[in-house]
């Protein structure tokens, strides 16, 4: 069992996460969603990667795939200046509660999502949410993008150092270009 | 079980139902199930949101069973309703600690007092109890009708317990509705517990300015002998403070206090200093300022024996809900439970609050006398911290998810800056340096980091003046004071102590009625402006627009919901006898108030929020309040706002989702106080009221969102609810969403739009 950085966020259960240690295969299960969605967190936008934040990966993969969008907290006007105006601004449990529901419309309107990325979400919030949809929404895949075991997301990356971290994005969006 | 003949005389006894002050409603001492159909309809819009903790259960023999997705128990169980049983043994435990409290306070005063002393809550108060007499439709009069009202309030937890044991109720959605009555109950307990203390201690009552007491760890005068009263019972500590004055003493100690007999304590003596919130226990007693620790019962950390004997300090235990396997020595003469403390050392439990109180004036300046109480300097910390070897197994552990190794190893370099910010934002649970395996105390090393300044808190006040209840009334139901914000409860905050100081402001600066209790009461103190004020100097201590007051500690919080209940009473005229669904559905409906529990982390914290969700009092709360692992929550574009126009009788889709959430639970501050805002919005609201309400959500949306809120059309009515100010890019966002305008109400009821026994003319004054 892979433990996660924070230990309030321990599997007590039986189905955890498949943690993806390679970004191109990761990039592969992303690929094949046809409706994502990006969920920005209030903490993407602070966390500095050796010249980058995060929310520019995070505005990365959105462009490189088409992703649909959706800013939790406060984190729309950051993502504005980044040039993108986010498809929702529900807080996080107000999407977790929509996704839930599998005849949801989903952000865009379009039909509900089948995978859902987060990035920049407390650890101990997120993951608690990610327990929601595992429970409640078996009809979609959840994506932890932050370095971090998520137990209770369908796929998590390993609990990283900021320099592989950034590594591991970086391979991600080449793969998800490509 | 319907009510039979003999029950019906019992509560008609017991409520003295022929005293005429009001009719007696429908519904006089509800039992568990006679509210469940107020409860189906609140749980129609505000659907259970659960996110389990654990997968599994291993509540009985059967187990452990996993419950993932759709698999059930060996009993049939599914996780839905594990989840639904957790929130109502939640709501159990904080509902039983308060009634418990309330159970022990009455029980003395009847000894002291005799059970026909009168209530009487000054001048100011004509309305007592408005939650028993909601609740149970009792006005009470005196002692022994507090005692009546917990008396009630432990039938109703017998029943609620027994609903949790294994093959018992299975629905998710009973257990909701079992919860929610609970949260009710646990309203009515706190009340019973307030009026008590408020009368047996004769704290402050119909005066709205109270003076201003110390609080801060800086404020304690150390070289005077300390005592620290932690928890949540402030009997023993009236004692002690008697024993002080009658010595003659009062003067050369230092009577302080953790947490909520801290507050209570300043309601009897303004000398008294409050130290701070739970948050800042495990720090404080560290420092071993505290010559003599007294315990209670609440939210007392579970290993005060070991820390008290680490630093020296001599601890009396008082309460049998915490006895920490010390020795009774409550039949023993006082004499020789003092020479056990300061000759022998021995820390001991003494279960008469009149024994405890004489004993702990007698023992204080004994034990204190030769103490040295050193506070750890930055050359002492950084000495402690030279072995960090920044490994990070700290940071692991840190239910906050602060960055602790970066602030040690800083420590250990000399410097202090990231240790401050830790500080600010640290909850005190003490795991981190449990996890060092360089067993570096870094709690102690936050001595040299932490401000030692001093603040004020103003001495909780008691219940709310019918006579400002009057004033603000109309305002606040047509919507023109734009709300109350009650912030409230625990310590578990996410980020700094001081964004609690910064969201009252924000609302008491919109002139918002802003209300605080408890731990939160205190660190809304905990932040001072340029000029060295805290948010009690800057603001008026009224119960008005822009105000801010302490009501007390955490039973003081039923005077909140109570004038939310007193608004319908003074204001509108309604009957409260026993006519809960009617009041809540006037509350509902009309009266924008909204809780935040920022930092909640107790099972008390939950079933006061559950009680005012019952009461159609939205709750917002911290992020780490999702580890309640249930919220209420709407869908405002999918769900159905169909209300009944109590005076056309018609039901009118209003497509409004106001309030939008019953209990949420948000990430940051600032959308915290964007979502408090909306949640204000009620569906009673004229024109005024609206576009008053509009103007901050809007204002408040732009400064941290940076556009009009795209919710925003839900929330118009028509041309006139546009605050003048948004005027023209209102109106074109309008226009870009294709809204149109929606139906107007007189009277907004949800009475009509399920099965009740309660006629629509029930809620028309
Ligand atoms: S109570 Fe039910 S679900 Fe829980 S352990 Fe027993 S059988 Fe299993
Ligand atoms: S666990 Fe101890 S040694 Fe490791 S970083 Fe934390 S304080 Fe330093
Ligand atoms: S004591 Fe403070 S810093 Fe240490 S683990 Fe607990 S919250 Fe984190």
């Amino acid at each position: 069992m892979s433990l996660p950085l924070h230990y309030v966020n321990v599997l007590t259960g039986l189905k955890g996460c498949r943690v993806i240690e390679d970004p191109q295969a990761l990039g592969k299960i992303i690929k094949k969603s046809e409706r994502p969605l990006l969920v920005f967190g209030p903490r993407c936008p602070d966390i500095f990667l050796n010249g980058r934040y995060a929310i520019e990966y995070g505005v990365d993969i959105v462009k490189a795939i088409g992703a649909a969008t959706c800013a939790t907290a406060c984190t729309k006007k950051k993502l504005m200046e980044y040039g993108i105006l986010p498809d929702s601004t529900y807080d996080i449990i107000e999407i977790i509660n929509h996704l839930k529901d599998p005849d949801w419309k989903g952000v865009k309107k379009q039909g509900n999502h089948d995978l859902v990325m987060f990035l920049g979400v407390r650890t101990d919030l997120g993951n608690q949410g990610l327990s929601t949809l595992k429970h409640y929404a078996p009809h979609l895949k959840t994506v932890t993008l932050c370095p971090y075991v998520y137990p209770h997301a369908t796929f998590s990356l390993a609990n990283l150092k900021a320099d592989k971290w950034k590594e591991y994005l970086e391979g991600l969006i080449q793969s998800l270009k490509s | 079980m319907s009510k039979g003949k003999a029950k019906s005389e019992e509560i008609n006894e017991t409520i003295r139902s022929e005293d005429n002050w009001e009719p007696v409603g429908p519904t006089p001492m509800p039992e568990m199930s006679d509210l469940r159909r107020w409860d189906l309809r609140l749980l129609k819009t505000y659907k259970p949101f659960y996110s389990p903790f654990c997968d599994l259960c291993c509540f009985c023999t059967y187990g452990k069973c996993d419950l993932t997705g759709d698999n059930k128990g060996a009993c049939g169980i599914n996780i839905s309703g594990q989840q639904g049983r957790w929130a109502l043994m939640f709501a159990l435990m904080g509902c039983s600690a308060h009634g418990a409290h309330g159970r022990h306070l009455i029980d003395y005063l009847i000894d002291k007092y005799g059970e026909d002393y009168k209530i009487d809550l000054g001048g100011q108060v004509a309305v007592e109890a408005p939650h028993m007499r909601t609740v149970m439709g009792l006005k009470p009069e005196t002692l022994g009708d507090l005692r009546k009202g917990i008396e009630y309030v432990e039938r109703g937890i017998i029943h609620g317990v027994s609903a949790t044991h294994m093959g018992q109720e299975g629905s998710n959605i009973d257990f909701e509705s079992k919860s929610l009555h609970i949260g009710m109950l646990d309203h009515v307990a706190m009340e019973v517990a307030d009026i008590a203390q408020t009368i047996g201690f004769k704290f402050p009552t119909s005066v709205a300015e109270t003076p201003l007491a110390g609080l801060g760890w800086g404020s304690v005068d150390k070289s005077k002998p300390v005592v620290t009263c932690v928890g949540h019972n402030a009997a023993v500590a009236t004692v002690m403070i008697d024993h002080f004055m009658k010595m003659g003493t009062y003067d050369q100690v230092e009577v302080t206090g953790i947490c909520c007999t801290a507050i209570d304590n300043t309601r009897y003596s303004d000398k008294t200093k409050i130290i701070g919130p739970l948050s800042k226990q495990l720090f404080f007693l560290r420092t071993g300022i505290a010559d003599l620790i007294i315990t209670d019962e609440q939210c007392v950390r579970c290993d005060i024996p070991d820390l008290a004997r680490a630093t020296g300090s001599a601890l009396i235990a008082t309460s049998d809900k915490i006895s920490y396997g010390l020795d009774d020595v409550t039949h023993k003469e006082i004499d020789e439970i003092v020479r056990l403390i300061t000759q022998e050392g021995k820390q001991v439990l003494i279960r008469d609050v009149d024994k405890a109180g004489e004993v702990a004036a007698k023992v204080l300046p004994i034990v204190a006398k030769g103490r040295k109480k050193e506070i750890t300097t930055k050359e002492k910390a950084q000495e402690l911290a030279k072995e960090c070897k920044a490994c990070g197994l700290c940071d692991r552990v840190c239910p906050n998810l602060l960055n602790i190794s970066a602030a040690t190893s800083d420590v250990r370099d000399g410097k202090f800056e990231k240790m401050a910010d830790l500080f600010a934002k640290c909850i005190g649970c003490g795991k981190c340096e449990q996890e060092c395996p360089k067993s570096i105390p870094i709690i102690t090393t936050m001595q040299a980091a932490a401000s030692w300044d001093t603040f004020n808190i103003r001495v909780g006040r008691g219940p709310i003046h019918d006579v400002e209840i009057r004033k603000v009334g109309m305002p606040i139901v047509l919507g023109t004071i734009p709300g109350i914000i009650a912030i409230v409860g625990c310590s578990n905050y996410p980020e700094e102590i001081e964004e609690i100081a910064e969201i009252a402001e924000e609302f008491a600066k919109r002139k918002y009625i802003v209300v605080l209790s408890g731990c939160a009461a205190m660190a809304a103190g905990m932040k001072k402006d340029a000029e060295g004020k805290t948010i009690y100097e800057k603001f008026k201590p009224d119960f008005d627009a822009g105000g801010v007051l302490n009501v007390g500690s955490c039973v003081a919080n039923s005077h909140i919901t109570g004038a939310a209940m007193k608004v319908a009473n003074i204001f509108a005229k309604l009957p409260l006898r026993a006519n809960y669904e009617v009041i809540a559905d006037y509350i509902l409906n009309r009266v924008g108030a909204v809780g935040l529990a920022w930092g909640a982390y107790s099972q008390k914290a939950f079933s006061i929020g559950t009680g005012c969700n019952r009461m159609g009092i939205p709750v917002v709360l911290g992020p780490h309040s999702a580890k309640y692992r249930r919220l209420y929550l709407s869908r405002k574009e999918e769900d159905d706002w169909t209300v009944m126009d109590g005076r056309k009788k018609e039901l009118i889709n209003t497509e409004e989702p106001s309030p939008e959430h019953l209990s949420i639970v948000v990430e940051s501050k600032e959308r915290a106080i964007i979502t408090m805002a909306k949640l204000c919005i009620r569906k009673n609201d004229t024109a005024q009221g609206r576009q008053l309400k509009l103007n901050h959500y809007i204002s408040l949306y732009k400064q941290h969102m940076g556009t009009l809120p795209d919710d925003l059309q839900n929330f118009v009515r028509n041309d006139k609810d546009i605050p003048i100010v948004y005027k023209k890019e209102v109106a074109e966002y309008l226009k870009s969403v294709g809204w149109k305008p929606k139906p107007l109400l007189t009277l907004p009821t949800l009475i009509g739009t399920y099965e009740s026994n309660i006629p629509i003319d029930a809620v028309v004054r």
